[in-house]
């Protein structure tokens, strides 16, 4: 089924029970190739054009099509809006799939290792869900965590992104120059209204993680009023450093240390890992 | 450099550099002529295997085993035999039966015959083949194959090649497939620095861009037809043939597109199983593999683990080096015995050692089968001999080139299997090459602004964690077969009016020798056109297309070939101006005398002829290593120098590869441009295997079958390879004095990878591929 507009494809979601909507195909058709997915119907999103863009609300959010591709989401125009989601999409993988692969694919296919996820995450963005006959919006980490999951009938349509003018950044470790799979990224943003930190670690686990107790430390160590000074230190490296060992402990518990003997090495270089991520991160955000 | 003494053949008259000055398409020997299949190849209309289609076809698929060792207990193809749309199921049961009168699934191999087509009784590997199917849709053809039932009763899996000494055989054949013991002078000897070292090398995957693919039809006659992008067409012929009871003239091979091979292109159960399906079901059927299975199909390079002690003098000259050296071969011989010789002989590599004490084996496991891949064995000791080298120029404190120019082998130095190198061995020379070669800058000054980060760009990389190192590293291969291996080739040029034709059945698997034998064809006759036959097995045979081989059997062939077509050319000229044959010359086009009386265009002497000539090529014969691994094994060596730069982020371990700058021995560089993409080629392969590829397994199992989970190099991962230097000393026996190019850049890119981690991070570096926790410091 080829939908030419949101309703259609609404309609034909609520007419064919099981049937599965696919946009960029990236992971769904590796899927069915492989034998693991033999859904009863596809419903592709291609040709409904107005979700393939992005637009501004009220001023301070950014609505996103859910089938904006990376490649799009990372063009000069569109990082300078969101610069840690033009990052994660940049790095997303190898061109091939960026010119295809979605933001909404992306959301709904909820790989542990999916690059927007902690940014949408940590710029506590919200989905909006259509059905037949109508919407709602649901927080981007309920939907992941399970929360409030997509109900059958539904289709994942716009991510809704409160802007906020910023610096903020997308990292991630993979271990290689060319496009791979994360082995640990965090998102970190500053929010300088609220003279706030927000981070978020994501691979390590199945959906990304914030700590909490982290960021509200850190934005303690902040000297805020000194941003936008020339030269200026905003923050003692030692906090910093200090900063992501927090982050790196919180999301990585001392539990999973004490495993056996191999799951315990992968787990204290995980934590390693998330912890340099995050103090560059923090250093990136406050230069 | 070069000392053309060897060959006076007409090839050398022709001036190398003519194609520029006539700024035309390079022409004949020593110029950088475009390969035949580049443009076809970039503009996708290049035709493979899996774009084969015959009217009728049927669809192949296999059933392969889930479990790395079981007895199969039954197996019940009804199920499958029960879809509509199915033509045919075969298992062992539908193979020759073996010489008891069971059926023991036509085991065939390379040396041993141990690797049964469909599992018989026994699987011993995750993914060997169990069962096939042909039928009227590749979907159907999968889901009858994932319908029948197979009842296995689990064994005892073996996965530490280890253990495979310490029990049950896993093979009637045995678990050991060879022990090379390797002994040459003083086992007392001692020196007054003794370094030791442990290194593991894991397991790469050939990885061809293109998967497995291929069609067989039936014939009239009760034979069948198989094309497919076999490397090996006569040998595969042959194997085919006895797995199936048929005559070898009952099989022929047509070999279609290859989409490069750096490894024995095809396994013999696909091409067997299918040619079955087509003789079962009298129609043709077609089979490609997908990614998942092509993982599991085809062999990969032997993982290795290699124990060393070296000793040397308070300079650092070799006194002693003892290794031992444990191959892992997987469930099946294939050529394990042969990678292990060239493990054990090039177990110092090229530096010279009086004592030599070194054990060799190559077990069975239950790990998936490995052979042939560039280098094969060689790769494995390079990395160990040279982290050894590494370690004691450490301790010495002696600069890494300096040891190793120190322990240098030149022409006529023996090697640890008693042969005396009487190739060219330009080792010193080489390594002066890379030394004098300019360092990449380091952007200190704007470090953000180019600077390519281990990472990659957007990454996470850090300019004040990265820390550059620069590692050397030196090796050597050997050519051709070893160990008394009769080589030989067979071509036929055939000139007709202005064009050429060469027939011959040498594969061109990406090494590029179909462009080669027009260059030849070119230099020898002065003709532009040259064709060249596709090729299959009603040719006469040519041999594989591994070791390097084709340049210099096949070349031999087709020169010689050559050559015979100019003197039947030569002949009625130079009698009609009463002179010998000698006194005549082909360059540019143009055949002219000696003394300038004679300046006719070839075109206008070959008018109407048709002349043919077929000719051998046939290098001095080798001898096997004896017992304690001495013998004249091989026929000829090439070395290769190496430097790698790179950037290390050693916080979160990323590893950069910057630059590779190479000098390589090539005797006779007979097309620079092939020779640069074939490094270029080698070195971006190897630094998959150095930083990347690793085909995982757990307990047998294979983690990582598909191009997501086996991470491959791509650009961004590649670095750029400098050539300081092409050698061109050339090799009096070897045709036109030139080496084979593609393996050595391979075998000593790892270790040369390796050094410079370790230079940049102060760690050990014992193991390959070297993970981002190898290469984290702290």
């Amino acid at each position: 089924m080829l939908p030419a507009s949101l309703d259609e494809a609404v309609e034909a979601l609520a007419a064919t029970p099981g049937a599965v909507p696919v946009a960029g195909a990236t992971d769904l058709m590796e899927a069915v190739n492989a034998g693991r997915l033999r859904p009863a119907a596809l419903i592709g999103l291609g040709r409904i054009t107005e979700l393939r863009g992005w637009r501004y609300e009220d001023g301070g959010t950014a609505v996103l099509g859910a089938g904006l591709t990376h490649a799009r989401m990372d063009r000069p125009d569109f990082a300078a809006l969101i610069p840690a989601l033009a990052d994660a999409a940049r790095t997303a993988g190898p061109p091939q799939i960026r010119n295809v692969g979605t933001l909404g694919g992306n959301i709904a296919t909820a790989a542990p290792a999916g690059d927007t996820l902690p940014v949408l995450t940590v710029l506590e963005a919200t989905a909006t869900l259509a059905r037949a006959g109508g919407t709602r919006e649901v927080p981007i980490s309920h939907l992941l965590t399970g929360l409030d999951p997509l109900r059958p009938g539904e289709l994942l349509t716009w991510v809704r992104v409160p802007l906020l003018h910023a610096p903020q950044v997308f990292l991630k470790a993979t271990g290689r120059s060319g496009p791979a799979r994360a082995s640990a990224s965090v998102a970190l943003v500053l929010d300088p209204a609220r003279r706030a930190v927000r981070c978020a670690v994501g691979a390590v686990a199945p959906v990304p993680l914030r700590p909490l107790e982290a960021e509200a430390w850190v934005a303690g160590c902040i000297d805020w009023d000194a941003r936008g000074e020339e030269g200026a230190a905003l923050i003692d490296p030692a906090a910093a450093a200090a900063f992501g060992e927090y982050v790196a402990g919180a999301c990585i518990p001392d539990g999973a240390l004490d495993g056996p003997e191999g799951a315990g090495a992968l787990a204290a270089r995980l934590r390693r890992t998330v912890s340099v991520l995050a103090r560059r991160a923090l250093g990136r955000a406050l230069k | 450099m070069s000392s053309p003494t060897d060959i006076s053949s007409p090839a050398e008259l022709s001036p190398a550099g003519a194609e520029e000055a006539q700024g035309a398409e390079p022409f004949g020997l020593g110029g950088s002529a475009l390969r035949n299949d580049a443009l076809p190849k970039a503009l996708g209309i290049y035709p493979y295997a899996a774009d084969l289609w015959a009217e009728g076809l049927l669809w192949g698929a296999v059933l392969r085993s889930p479990h790395p060792h079981a007895r199969i207990v039954a197996i019940d193809t009804t199920p499958a035999l029960a879809l509509p749309g199915v033509h045919a199921v075969v298992t062992a049961a539908d193979l020759p039966l073996g010489p008891e009168g069971i059926p023991d699934g036509a085991p065939s191999g390379p040396i041993v015959a141990d690797r049964p087509i469909l599992a018989s009784g026994v699987v011993r590997h995750h993914g060997e083949p169990v069962a096939a199917v042909a039928a009227d849709h590749p979907d159907t053809a999968r889901l009858a194959a994932a319908s029948i039932r197979v009842e296995y009763e689990l064994l005892e899996v073996v996965t530490d090649p280890e253990q495979s000494f310490n029990v049950p055989p896993l093979h009637p054949e045995g678990n050991l497939f060879r022990h090379l013991p390797l002994r040459t002078g003083d086992p007392e000897a001692v020196g007054e620095i003794i370094v030791e070292g442990l290194y593991q090398v894991g397991r790469q995957d050939p990885a061809p861009l293109g998967a497995e693919a291929g069609l067989a039809v039936p014939r009239p006659d009760g034979g069948v037809e198989l094309h497919l992008s076999s490397t090996d067409p006569h040998g595969d012929r042959d194997r085919t043939a006895a797995c199936l009871g048929l005559e070898p003239d009952r099989v022929r091979l047509v070999v279609t597109g290859v989409p490069g091979a750096t490894t024995d292109r095809e396994d013999l159960s696909f091409q067997v199983t299918l040619a079955l399906l087509a003789l079962r079901t009298g129609r043709p059927v077609k089979m490609t593999l997908t990614r998942e299975e092509s993982f599991h199909a085809h062999t990969s390079r032997h993982p290795a683990l290699l124990r060393y002690r070296h000793h040397a003098d308070a300079e650092g000259r070799l006194v002693k080096v003892e290794a031992q050296i444990l191959l892992d071969g997987g469930a099946y011989a294939d050529v394990s015995a042969e990678a292990l010789a060239a493990a054990a002989a090039f177990s110092v590599g090229p530096y010279v050692c009086p004592n030599v004490f070194v054990d060799a084996w190559a077990v069975r496991t239950n790990n998936p089968p490995a052979g042939r891949m560039r280098g094969e064995g060689a790769l494995q000791t390079c990395f160990a001999y040279e982290s050894q080298l590494d370690q004691l120029a450490a301790q010495l404190g002696v600069d890494p080139l300096e040891i190793r120019r120190r322990n240098a082998m030149a022409t006529g130095d023996p090697m640890p299997t008693g042969q005396a190198v009487t190739c060219p061995a330009p080792v010193a020379a080489l390594l002066d090459a890379i030394a004098d070669s300019p360092l990449p800058a380091l952007p200190l000054d704007d470090p953000e602004a180019d600077w390519l980060l281990p990472g990659g760009p957007g990454g996470a990389g850090d300019p004040a964690a990265v820390r550059r190192g620069i590692g050397y590293a030196l090796g050597m291969v050997h050519m051709l077969g070893a160990e008394g291996e009769d080589e030989v080739s067979t071509a036929t040029v055939r000139v007709s009016g202005d064009h050429a034709t060469v027939i011959c059945a040498a594969v061109d698997s990406g090494q590029g020798f179909a462009t080669l034998a027009r260059q030849i064809v070119q230099s020898v006759l002065g003709v532009s056109e040259v064709y060249i036959a596709p090729v299959d097995s009603d040719q006469s045979a040519a041999g594989p297309s591994a070791r390097g081989r084709h340049t210099w059997v096949s070349g031999g062939a087709v020169e010689r070939a050559a050559l015979m077509v100019r003197h039947q050319l030569l002949q009625p000229i130079a009698a009609n101006f009463g002179m010998s044959v000698e006194l005549l010359t082909i360059a540019d086009g143009k055949i002219s005398s000696y003394d300038g009386v004679l300046g006719m265009p070839v075109s206008e002497a070959l008018e109407g002829k048709e002349l043919w000539a077929t000719a051998q090529c046939r290098p001095h014969p080798t001898e096997p290593l004896d017992e304690s691994g001495q013998g004249d094994a091989f026929v000829s060596i090439a070395f290769c120098a190496m430097r790698a730069v790179v950037d290390v982020d050693i916080e979160l371990g990323a590893v950069r590869v910057v630059d590779v700058t190479v000098a390589q021995d090539v005797g006779r560089a007979l097309n620079p441009r092939q020779i640069e993409d074939r490094i270029e080629a080698a070195v971006a392969q190897s630094i998959g295997l150095a930083l990347l590829e690793d085909l995982r397994t757990e307990g047998g199992r294979i983690l990582n079958p598909s191009l997501t989970g086996y991470r491959l190099p791509t650009a961004l991962d590649t670095p750029d390879v400098r050539i300081a230097a092409l050698l061109e000393e050339r090799d009096v026996v070897a045709t036109f004095g030139a080496k084979a190019v593609s393996a050595v850049p391979a075998v000593v890119a790892p270790a040369a990878v390796a050094a410079a981690v370790r230079a940049a991070t102060g760690l050990p570096v014992g193991r390959l591929p070297i993970l981002p926790e190898d290469a984290t410091v702290g």
